[in-house]
């Protein structure tokens, strides 16, 4: 139960990190005059959307590596590969982007397997084993 | 030749980087206080834990490669290569922290593979 919901808040930071990340970047490229590396880095830092997604991100990366003091890897990582059907349903919502039917098919394919690993059990080491 | 190798290390500094991380976080024990101050030491002592800094590296050496051999190769051709990473980090998981990949988990992680492979095609 802890697990679920350290995930679900994980997984949902990075979607909508990952979609105001896209946005920020969109935005930044749009509005530099050269393609220069510098400048577009620059201004990038200097954009409160970047910031957000950023740290939602960072959000993301504290909370999976929260539950990796208590679960499988081999059950968090297949697990947090939802967010990769979040992230196309985000990009078909949010970002307008245009979702082939290949990505569908991925995301259905995903989430089958996520729900198997979410059946096998979050953790088959001893408490002590590593330590 | 040089895009196969960029993209081996894509891959396996993701999944060292997950394997050590997973190594540093089981050793600083599980968290379950949601109290502002003992969070705080916990986090001070998952930054002093050395195989969570050596997991975090190889995450970055990992990341590094990614953006170097987007620079020349396919987003396209990268993405679903990368995908092999949920292979290799269970395989990683089974035999470096001793974990017990049963039937039904690895038929999810390899579902899971495919699909991210197949979201990643242009």
């Amino acid at each position: 139960m802890k697990t679920a919901a350290v995930l679900i808040i994980a997984i949902i930071s990075q979607a909508i990190g990952n979609v105001y990340l896209t946005k920020g970047m969109k935005a930044v490229k749009a509005a530099s005059i050269d393609d220069a590396l510098m400048s577009t880095a620059l201004r990038a830092a200097g954009s409160p959307t970047v910031w957000l997604g950023t740290a939602l991100l960072i959000v993301f990366f504290v909370l999976y590596s929260a539950a990796l003091s208590w679960a499988d890897l081999s059950f968090v990582l297949p697990a947090t590969a939802f967010g990769y059907v979040l992230n196309v349903a985000a990009g078909h919502y949010f970002l307008n982007e245009s979702v082939s039917p290949a990505r569908w098919a991925g995301s259905a394919i995903i989430t089958l397997g996520v729900f198997l690993v979410s059946r096998s059990g979050v953790r088959t080491i001893p408490r002590a084993e590593l330590l | 030749m040089m895009t196969a190798v960029m993209i081996a290390i894509v891959v396996l500094g993701g999944s060292a980087g997950d394997v050590f991380i997973t190594k540093g976080m089981k050793q600083t024990g599980e968290i379950s206080t949601v109290h502002l101050g003992k969070l705080a030491r916990v986090a001070m002592r998952v930054l002093r834990n050395v195989n969570f800094l050596i997991g975090i590296f190889f995450m970055a050496c990992s990341f590094f490669a990614f953006l170097a051999v987007l620079s020349w190769a396919d987003l396209s051709f990268v993405l679903p290569a990368t995908s092999l990473s949920f292979v290799i980090t269970t395989i990683g998981a089974k035999f470096v922290l001793k974990e017990e990949i049963s039937r039904l988990r690895l038929a999810g992680t390899l579902l899971v593979c495919v699909g991210v492979a197949l979201i990643s095609l242009p």
